[in-house]
């Protein structure tokens, strides 16, 4: 595979970091209120949730190729796992990804300077004004230097960091072509899952990524996640949070926000997935905002499959018909088939579908139900 | 319609029933007669006390009435102390000391009297087993009664064991660290757990039938099988506040609340003095909820176990007691009636709506002060904080307390403010003399009054919300109540940031050199941590050829729906506490986190 190679480029546009809370620690209080501050500020927050370990920690930050990792720690421990985030991301040549935290419980003020010297770059005790801390890190995350890319081309041997950063590339770079693949290149299957709010679009994902690692051992999965900005301001990209199973170094998730575009993507999205589609992955993934009725997110040829996903309280027969994407969706799932309201709206949907002589699927599923059999033949019917 | 709406209409329907039985009191004479006579029995049963000032009062203050319709209201709405629906007290005494009044020697008296016991109770948890179970000894060294409230480490809150990538740094900080049955006898080696002035509390939550299983398995190992029925104590295993506020589950909730049902359908038959579950708001307030809300959340939580365990088919007179609730309690005027109102509605509950007999009818409630109102800047003003909230949960006649130490914001409490803090409510209830010779005292007043109207208001309020979105666990999957306490508790920062919130040497009057103290905290050195996870690892060998027949045998349990705690106290013998939930994973799944 051959393609032009990147150069050198700056980054531009939000501040994006991280947050999460350690492992066997489940305070997230704290930093639910500051990630709200954050996003109130401009700041784009990919929030991984509470006990999380640090190699999820350092993973996810590589994979969002975000400037800094905040954590809020308050069950002990914290020299330690502090200590261990910044080793891994040295290991990793992530190192410019720096780190900072907060949170009380033991942290005493000889630990701030232990933890300073072994590269922490400020601990905020309880108590510290927010705004002292969003200050902190627009001052420090905000302007950042050059992204230096290694000249390795698009291939099955990109690592992380590396695909990561050019997502970053193509992020703040969107219309700009900084590389062109060609198109003899067999790619991965993409697939895209689309849905109203609700409907348990991240969940399903997650239980298919769960799916997908038990069936092959070696097998890699890329997800491409969206959620919405707020208007003006920055993002709370929290899928990550809920996921459980997605959390593996077999998958390669990055977050986007939709920063002002309407219709379930980004700008980026196109350019994104192209990227993705061509790094070797088995199986690519897209979930996008949650949608009203009339988006219909995935254009021509961005895709290879597109799945709606639907809870079984959209209301009223006339509020079926109104739903665009029902025509366009290859395979229609109604998740939360564990409510009342499921039987009607299965047949219902099935009717529609029928009449629509496009061969679409219909599929049941209980995504938060362990070993759900619906989600077992979504899965199947997903297969490339 | 859910239970709560049965439970708001009961209240209202009582409410309408006291405004009938105050009506009637004044125009049927002779109901009134019977209620004047009631009353004047009542307070001729009240004995008088001199203080030592030479004052005479009465053990408990009654409103000065003559009226039948304000004394029917009275005895119907609030109750006496003991009496439904309990707003004043759950006994007919609380904190009061002997009567007549002693001059000397008093104190080991008003212990008999009071019929309880000494109310300290000891937490502890720190390292491994044995460095507990040692401090455990040292605190209790004088005690008559022995009172052990354990806590656990991160790992073992979560599940895990010690041997665990990537939680070597949290082994025994800030709790004991148990991974085997063979830890929990080292725990509790020693002490006598089938006396009857012993009794142990384990705050544990998402792991808490596997810890019992433990606790019983390690107790039968040294005393035998007999000793089953004799022991006593109290487990939080309060699931539904975990997925609201606390975040230490680890089971899908469905499967959580089976594993639970299972574990008090046991206690409830084979361990009639154990305390199953400690229905806790105490998380929901420190994670950010208001007052109303923490009441709320905690009453409709303690309502939809009393349904899920009547639905198993156990007997509501035989749960019910059992059952036991934990608040919060901070500085919001709220807290002057908080845990009253709380009693009552809980009381119209449990008899109006379940049909409880008054013995399950009792909300018994253990209070903290609150540790989210504790500060690290000019920490001191934190006694004064933890005292009045103290005398706060004492007007609520809360049946214990805990009072918090106040280096607490920025350490593991050392011993002195330990002291401190429990010589705070000696003070309180034993020096001053607010709480000692007179029950009641604001009770009837019209600013608690007020207050209790304000506060029953927004509690039913919030049932009425939860029962709008199908009841507290539907609520739940709409991440109702969670979304609820972030909001509050973002509220609350940003009214400390505007002002709006005075916070004494934050906010306001700030010290002029702000220095923390050099604090010492005490630490798990690493070559322990090193030796639990090397003895499991043992452990673990020692097993090899059991684990997975137990393991097996456990699954098919779960499987087939039987009883999963009374197999547990068998698989516990051969396997780790991280070793079983691995396996219940794989059954059942993992709690998926919402946020």
């Amino acid at each position: 595979m051959n393609t032009k190679r990147i150069q050198e480029t700056k980054k531009s546009g939000p501040i994006r970091i991280l947050t999460a809370v350690p492992i066997c620690d489940g305070h997230d209080s704290a930093i639910n209120t500051i990630n709200l501050e954050f996003i109130r500020q401009g700041i784009e927050v990919i929030y991984l949730g509470y006990h999380r370990s640090a190699r999820d920690i350092v993973r996810a930050a590589i994979q969002e190729d975000v400037g800094a990792i905040g954590i809020s720690s308050y069950n002990g421990g914290h020299v330690e796992f502090f200590a261990e985030v910044l080793d891994l991301l040295k290991k990793q040549g992530a190192a410019d990804i720096r780190v900072f935290g907060g949170g009380g419980g033991t942290i005493t003020p000889a630990d701030v300077r232990l933890m300073k010297r072994r590269g922490v770059d400020e601990i905020f005790f309880a108590g510290t004004p927010m705004t002292e801390i969003v200050d902190f890190v627009k001052r420090n995350y905000g302007r950042h230097a050059t992204i230096p890319l290694s000249r390795q081309a698009l291939s099955r041997g990109l690592n992380d960091r590396d695909l990561a950063r050019r997502l970053t590339v193509v992020e703040s770079n969107v219309g700009h072509s900084s590389f062109n693949i060609r198109s003899s290149t067999p790619g991965s299957c993409v697939v895209g899952i689309t849905g109203p709010g609700g409907a348990g679009k991240t969940t399903l994902l997650d239980e298919l990524a769960l799916r997908f690692l038990k069936a092959n051992a070696h097998a890699r999965l890329a997800i491409l996640s969206h959620d919405p900005s707020a208007l003006g301001k920055g993002a709370l990209l929290g899928d990550r949070a809920t996921m459980i199973y997605s959390q593996d170094d077999r998958v390669f998730m990055r977050s986007l926000a939709s920063r002002g575009k309407s219709g379930g993507l980004s700008s980026a999205t196109e350019r994104c997935l192209q990227l993705l589609r061509y790094c070797g992955f088995d199986l690519v993934l897209v979930e996008t905002v949650g949608i009203g009725q009339e988006a219909m997110p995935f254009g021509r040829k961005l895709v290879d499959k597109t799945v709606l996903v639907m809870s079984p309280d959209y209301g009223s027969r006339l509020q079926l018909q109104k739903i665009v994407m029902l025509d366009a969706a290859d395979i229609v799932v109604v998740n939360k088939s564990d409510l009342a309201a499921a039987k009607t709206a299965a047949a219902e949907i099935e009717q529609r579908l029928t009449l629509n002589h496009r061969g679409q699927k219909l599929v049941c599923t209980v995504a938060k139900r362990h070993r759900d059999a619906g989600v077992d033949t979504l899965f199947q019917l997903l297969k490339p | 319609m859910s239970v709560l709406a049965q439970i708001t209409a009961a209240a209202e329907a009582y409410h309408h029933f006291v405004e009938q039985e105050a009506a009637r009191a004044r125009t049927d004479s002779r109901f009134g007669e019977k209620i004047l006579q009631r009353w004047q029995a009542a307070r001729a049963g009240v004995a008088t006390v001199t203080t030592p000032t030479g004052l005479k009062l009465p053990r408990l203050a009654l409103p000065q009435t003559d009226d039948p319709g304000e004394i029917a209201r009275y005895l119907y709405g609030e109750g006496l102390p003991g009496e439904f629906p309990f707003m004043n007290a759950t006994y007919p005494e609380v904190y009061l000391q002997a009567e007549p009044t002693a001059h000397s020697g008093h104190r080991k008296s008003q212990t008999a009297n009071r019929k309880s016991e000494e109310p300290t109770r000891l937490f502890a948890g720190l390292g491994l087993a044995e460095d507990t179970s040692k401090r455990f000894h040292y605190l209790t060294r004088q005690q008559n009664t022995i009172r052990l409230s354990t806590a656990f480490d991160g790992p073992t809150l979560y599940g895990i064991d010690s041997d665990a990538d990537g939680v070597f740094g949290k082994i025994g900080e800030g709790g004991v660290a148990i991974d085997t049955v063979e830890d929990m006898e080292r725990l509790y080696a020693g002490f006598p757990l089938g006396d009857e002035h012993f009794s142990v509390s384990m705050t544990i939550n998402g792991p808490a039938p596997i810890i019992l299983a433990m606790y019983i398995a390690a107790a039968k190992r040294r005393l035998g099988p007999g000793i089953v029925p004799k022991l006593r104590g109290t487990i939080q295993a309060d699931i539904l506040k975990e997925v609201q506020a606390q975040n230490e589950v680890i089971f899908p909730l469905d499967a959580s609340l089976r594993f639970l049902t299972d574990m008090v359908a046991f206690t409830t038959t084979q361990m009639p003095r154990w305390y199953p579950i400690s229905i806790s708001g105490y998380h929901i307030g420190e994670a950010g909820a208001t007052p109303v809300q923490q009441a709320a959340y905690t009453l409709s939580n303690g309502f939809t176990y009393v349904e899920l365990f009547r639905e198993r088919g156990l007997d509501i007179n035989q749960f019910g007691p059992r059952l036991s609730f934990f608040l919060d309690c901070g500085l919001d005027i709220e807290y002057l009636a908080l845990a009253r109102v709380c009693r009552k509605l809980w009381a119209i509950g449990m008899r109006d709506v379940f049909g409880a007999g008054e013995r399950a009818q009792l909300f018994k409630l253990h209070t903290q002060t609150s540790g989210r109102s504790l500060i690290a800047q000019d920490f001191k003003n934190n006694l004064t904080r933890t005292a009045l909230e103290l005398m706060l949960a004492c007007i609520n006649a809360t049946n214990s307390c805990h009072s918090n130490s106040a280096d607490e914001p920025f350490t593991t409490p050392s011993e002195e403010y330990v002291r401190l803090a429990a010589q705070a409510q000696a003070i309180l209830l034993e020096e001053s003399g607010l709480f000692k010779f007179m029950m009641n005292t604001l009770g009837g007043s019209p600013g608690m009054k007020i207050v209790e109207r304000a506060v029953e208001e927004g509690i039913r309020n919030e049932f009425r919300e939860i029962d709008q979105l199908g009841g507290a666990l539907a609520a739940i999957e709409h991440r109702y109540q969670r979304s609820q306490i972030q909001s509050a508790a973002y509220r609350y920062e940003q009214q400390i940031e505007d002002g709006t919130r005075p916070i004494i040497g934050l906010n306001r009057y700030p010290a002029p050199t702000a220095r923390l103290p050099a604090v010492k905290v005490v630490r798990t050195p690493r070559h322990k941590k090193q030796q639990q996870a090397d003895r499991l690892a043992r452990f673990k060998r020692r097993n090899r050829g059991q684990t997975e027949k137990a393991l097996d045998d456990l699954a098919a349990v779960v499987e087939a729906g039987g009883n999963v705690f009374g197999e547990l106290i068998k698989t516990v013998e051969h396997c780790s506490l991280g070793q079983i939930t691995a396996r219940l994973h794989d059954l059942v799944g993992h709690y998926r986190p919402s946020v």
